[in-house]
């Protein structure tokens, strides 16, 4: 047996055990550490720092290569002889030097001893006026005395310390004397080489030494590491968590480190600068980084520093699989705030800009509303911030003096077969209703649909057309009198506000056209067609014209056969949804066959929204038949059916396939006819469906505070306010404003000819005239062939208007005419004068002559004194080019230098005050009288 | 300029690599017309009597002016490419477009960017000088009184800017501006020399305000005279 051991274990054996945990659990621990220091982010730090090295050392090589290194030489040169001068002054300095001392230890007493005495003068003088306060007059008395004294002895020590501080002046003079020239070359050498000195400092600092070394180290980097996230924390803004909402942390400065340096532009991802710094990021640009982040625009998780979880999107597949290799990238599939891919970055722009026409720099956006205006999105969705637009379709309430009704079956089938151009979508024989069954409905209900709309309208009164117009003398005028202002027709296309004018004589009766023509509102009171104020003769001759042409195919399309059964059918889906059937076949059979077609046909409309684009009678204030998109644009990706369409999960993906194929979810579904999806096919472009999904993404639910978003002031608001009726009313279909050149230019071929340009309007004429002009509109330019229409303005939107052109023009509308009068007599004869030797007369004709080319003539300036601001007109006179480059009238005063010098001093400034004065003078009479002198013969 | 002068400043020139002043080489030519020409139109000058008045019959259009041994006038005839790099001291003196019985005189001319342009109103009425020019400051000048000048410079080359009276319809002119002194306008012999020219290969262009522009290359060697003909061709 052996020995039994006194110990429960053996010593040697846990020993082994123990050191071999030991190492374990210290290796792991090693591990551990070494993994948890390990993070991407560093990495890109180190990357940074070299990057950044490198370009420093670039620098500090150009500084260096900068520096005149001949002229340094010289200095150096100059000062190595002015140190030998320096030493052979030594002895002289050394005592120069002690003097000062000596006299600075001097001062110094003076100075004690001063101060000394001053407060003993205090300290009297508060006794004095004790005493004298107590009427102790003898105590008192002393005191003066003692401060009269001490008051000659003070004098004196302030004479002895000027004296001793010019004395020590001159001494230090003496030194720099001696020793100036050196500490001047030093001071000289220092500046050649400063830039230089400053980028090596910079360079040293990102140069990695063992100091860095230490900091960094695991375990260590807790103290003051080099390498450190960076991170932006945006006030006011707040990260939604689901069920927490924490402030807005934006690490990703942490990798994007050259973000915000203009030196960086070039540099690779994610070093690179922002591509416009201009306007983002910027301390002075209206973005500035430490008060909006990154992720406010372009989403993501900012909190996150790994490439992975911070939700990058990639733009497009490949580079997903580019990302893939290198950064072991995979889609965030539960982070629903992804970063938006950069083709659909100007949708973030509302998340502060709201309320505006448009977004300064940001054409995709804006292009994606402007179509969802145009195209009406809205009559269907409920959209926020469309409230208030116009109606977009044409009204159908007196449709039966308009429209056949089979052309309306015709139109209904497909209507860009008649019309390519339309905006009009297609609602029937789509992708998810072209099977036989689904056909035979939709021709029933197009059948309906035109039966409704016939029967449910009501008729108008029509006129005849007074004789038979010219097409040709028509053509000219649609061409000539402003059609084209918002019209296509045949190759002039420079405007698609109002329809194409195409095959009219295939849709619509002369009398419809003749009478709409000369009065648009008589047929819809809410058509933005305005007047154009033809008469009889041009209406005809335009009506024939526009009626010439026919399109013979569309007129022999075969009107497809509707079967009863299928319009009893569909009608009795309808009458069960709220009855039982025995109810509903009741019902049936109290119908004749027009009574079920008009049943169908209304239940159509209901069905499909027609009313959301057009006024239709019985379908005031429908309620709309889409889903509300004011927060599309943060609608959970999980609850958008993508049915069995291979696309990715994203929203944008999915409003972009919606967009081209809106009936597309539907494919490999199993749905009843009435079930299926009832969004229309407008064949958007790939430019416009990416236009309309940036615009949707723009509809988010609000994050950003009201006090952090883009406030309007009242002059902005007014100003959008403008902008919305400019759109409404296409202004700019014919002028150039705010930024925008007048469309119909391009199909003009005169410059003379092209409707005014009127920017800078409100500097230009006087309120209260616009006001009227825009009501009533009258001619200024008799030589112009385009006519302003008459709009019919509502008095609100005349104020509105008149305030939009003034406060574009940076005026406040001043309705008080400004009277006008010359300064002196002198000035009131120089300007009839003026005027007659400046020729004024002769393009500024008060009756024009026709035959001449439009260029040859200008407004009548008998308009003048009612219609322009003298401060406008004085501009004017001073350089027209400035204000209206291009224009015809050319400068008198070029280099503000007059032609006649004999008049008020050849004075240009007073010259053209004099010319202005006279114009609030001239009239008719005036005109006349000046007329005469040139056609005498 | 003192003859020491003149060889001083050829010197000068050499010393740049100048030599072509010493060895200069010349394009002449003509420009040919053929086919059938428009009838001149006389232009009516009613509309203003000042103008009318200038004038005992209506001139003619200067569109286009074809001489008797058929070739073609106001042909601006100019080194199109061939010269880049190098640098032509700008002459002091200005050129000169006169307003004359409402005609601009010369109707087609040449000028170098930076050189002064003086425009004269010699009538007794109103003209207004409107350039079009897209490379250089567009200007519009009143130039209300009779003797009245005004001096313009143009800033970039450009062919060509077009001249015109907003005042007066009928009156244009077009004026080739230039960063080098080679170009010539064919007068009433259909004519053309442009001298001084550097030895080197040379596109050499000609316009016409009508008829268009045409091409041609030319290899001119040290004092080389070479002949280029241009052909219009008329409708």
């Amino acid at each position: 047996m052996p020995p039994s051991s006194p110990k429960l274990y053996d010593n040697k054996k846990t020993t082994i055990w123990f050191s071999i945990t030991a190492i374990v659990l210290f290796v792991s621990l090693v591990a551990m550490v070494l993994q948890d220091s390990a993070r991407e982010w560093k990495e890109w730090q180190v990357k940074f720092m070299e990057l950044s090295r490198e370009k420093a050392e670039a620098d500090l090589r150009e500084a260096e290569h900068k520096i005149d290194s001949a002229a340094l030489e010289k200095i150096k040169a100059d000062r190595e002889k002015a140190e030998e001068d320096l030493k052979s002054h030594r002895r002289q300095i050394g005592e120069l030097t002690k003097e000062s001392e000596a006299l600075a230890v001097e001062q110094a007493k003076v100075n004690a001893r001063n101060q000394e005495l001053k407060q003993e003068q205090d300290s009297d003088r508060y006794y004095y006026e004790e005493f004298r306060h107590k009427k102790e007059e003898h105590e008192a008395e002393a005191r003066r005395k003692r401060m009269e004294t001490r008051q000659a002895e003070l004098d004196g020590l302030r004479r002895k310390l000027d004296q001793l501080e010019t004395a020590a002046a001159a001494k230090k003079e003496a030194v720099n004397a001696l020793s100036g020239k050196v500490t001047e070359l030093d001071k000289e050498m220092a500046r050649m080489t400063e830039a230089a000195g400053r980028i090596e400092t910079k360079v040293e600092k990102l140069t990695p030494d063992w100091r860095s070394a230490v900091l960094n180290a695991p375990m260590l980097d807790f103290i003051k590491p080099t390498l450190q996230i960076q991170q932006i924390v945006v006030e006011g803004l707040r990260d939604d968590y689901y069920f927490t909402k924490v402030p807005k942390v934006d690490r990703c400065v942490t990798c994007h480190l050259g973000i915000d340096q203009t030196a960086f532009t070039d540099a690779p991802v994610p070093f690179k600068a922002h591509p416009r710094l201009d306007l983002f990021l910027s301390p002075d640009s209206p973005h500035p980084m430490e008060k909006f982040g990154c992720t406010s625009c372009h989403g993501g998780s900012g909190h996150s520093v790994s490439f992975t979880t911070a939700a990058h999107t990639p733009r497009n597949e490949e580079q997903a699989e580019e990302w893939q290799k290198k950064h072991h990238w995979h889609e965030m599939e539960y982070w629903n705030a992804k970063m938006l891919p950069m083709n659909y970055i100007e949708a973030s722009c509302a998340k502060c800009h709201q309320g505006t026409v448009d977004v300064p720099q940001a054409p995709k956006l804006n292009e994606g509303r402007r179509l969802a205006g145009t195209f009406s999105c809205f009559g269907c969705h409920k959209i926020k911030g469309f409230e208030s637009y116009w109606e977009t379709g044409p009204g159908l309430l007196h449709v039966q003096s308009k429209l056949q009704q089979d052309w309306i079956v015709r139109w209904l089938q497909n209507p860009k077969a008649f019309r390519p151009s339309t905006k009009m979508p297609r609602l029937f024989h789509l992708s998810n209703t072209s099977d036989p069954d689904s056909a035979d409905k939709n021709n029933a209900l197009i059948a309906g649909i035109a039966h409704y709309l016939i029967k449910n309208s009501e008729p108008v009164s029509l006129e005849n057309v007074p004789g038979k117009g010219d097409p040709e003398t028509g053509k000219k005028l649609v061409e000539t009198l402003g059609c084209l202002g918002c019209h296509s027709a045949g190759d002039k296309q420079a405007n698609d506000h109002g329809p194409e004018l195409l095959n009219l004589g295939s849709k619509v009766k002369p009398e419809w056209l003749y009478s709409w023509l000369k009065n648009p509102k008589a047929y819809h009171a809410g058509t933005r067609m305005p007047d154009l104020r033809l008469s009889n003769e041009e209406a005809a001759h335009i009506t024939s014209y526009l009626l010439q042409q026919k399109d013979e195919k569309f007129d022999s399309l075969r009107l497809p056969a509707v079967k009863p059964e299928v319009i009893d059918q569909t009608a009795m889906h309808f009458l069960t949804v709220t009855m039982r059937e025995e109810q509903a076949l009741e019902a049936l059979k109290t119908m004749n066959e027009d009574d079920r077609l008009e049943y169908i046909g209304k239940k159509a409309i209901i069905h499909q929204g027609c009313f959301g684009c057009h006024a239709i009678k019985g379908f005031d204030g429908a309620a709309k038949i889409g889903t509300e998109l004011s927060e599309h644009g943060s609608k959970d990706v999980e609850k958008l059916d993508f049915g069995f369409v291979p696309i990715e999960r994203t929203r944008q993906a999915w409003f972009f396939q919606k967009l081209k194929d809106p009936r597309g979810f539907d494919h490999g579904k199993v749905k009843s006819y009435f079930e299926k999806l009832r969004m229309p096919q407008f064949d958007f472009t790939d430019e416009q469906a990416e236009a309309l999904t940036t615009f949707l993404l723009s509809m988010e639910k609000g994050t950003v505070p009201l006090e952090m978003q883009k406030r309007l002031d009242l002059k902005e608001k007014n100003i959008e306010a403008g902008r919305f009726l400019a759109r409404q009313f296409n202004c700019q279909g014919c002028h150039t404003l705010d930024g925008e050149t007048g469309r119909v230019r391009s199909v003009i071929t005169e410059p003379g000819d092209y409707p005014p340009a009127i920017d800078g309007e409100g500097k230009k004429v006087q309120p209260q005239w616009l006001y009227h002009f825009l009501e009533h509109p009258s001619v200024i330019r008799p030589w112009l062939t385009y006519r302003m229409p008459t709009f019919g303005f509502s008095e609100e939107r005349l104020t509105a208007l008149v305030q939009y052109f003034s406060d574009l023009a940076g005026e406040t509308p001043d309705y008080k005419r400004e009277a006008v009068t010359p300064e002196s007599p002198a000035h009131q004869a120089a300007g009839p004068e003026l005027f007659k030797s400046f020729q004024c007369i002769k393009c500024h004709k008060s009756d024009p002559e026709p035959g001449l080319a439009s260029s040859f003539l200008a407004p009548d300036l008998v308009m003048s004194k009612s219609r322009l601001q003298p401060e406008w007109v004085a501009d004017w006179l001073k350089d027209p080019q400035a204000l209206q480059s291009g224009t015809m009238m050319p400068a008198f005063f070029p280099d503000g230098q007059s032609p006649m010098p004999n008049v008020l001093g050849g004075d240009a400034a007073q010259q053209i005050e004099a010319i202005r004065d006279y114009l609030w003078a001239f009239d008719k009479a005036e005109a006349a009288n000046a007329m005469e002198k040139p056609e005498a013969k | 300029m003192t003859r020491c002068e003149k060889v001083l400043f050829l010197a000068v020139l050499f010393c740049f690599g100048f030599t072509a002043q010493a060895h200069a080489g010349a394009i002449t030519g003509k420009a040919n017309f053929s086919g059938q020409a428009p009838a001149p139109e006389a232009i009516s000058m009613n509309a203003d009597p000042a103008c009318a008045a200038a004038h005992a019959s209506p001139p003619l259009d200067l569109s286009v002016v074809v001489n008797p041994d058929n070739t073609l006038q106001n042909v601006f005839v100019y080194v199109k490419s061939g010269l880049e790099g190098k640098t032509f001291d700008l002459p002091a003196e200005a050129v000169t477009l006169d307003q004359k019985g409402c005609m601009y005189y010369p109707h087609v001319f040449g000028i170098r960017a930076g050189q002064s342009l003086e425009i004269v109103n010699s009538d007794p009425t109103l003209h207004n000088v409107h350039n079009l020019a897209t490379n250089s400051k567009e200007f519009n000048l009143g130039m209300p009184i009779q003797g009245m000048k005004l001096k313009k410079t143009f800033e970039q080359p450009e062919i060509m800017v077009k001249f015109k009276c907003d005042v007066h319809p009928w009156m244009h002119a077009y004026i080739g501006i230039l960063e080098h002194p080679f170009f010539s306008v064919t007068g009433d012999s259909g004519t053309f020399e442009i001298k001084d020219l550097p030895p080197g290969t040379y596109t050499v262009g000609a316009w016409h305000e009508k008829y268009g522009v045409q091409e041609q290359t030319v290899t001119v060697g040290d004092g080389e005279t070479k002949a280029v003909d241009f052909n219009f061709q008329g409708a």
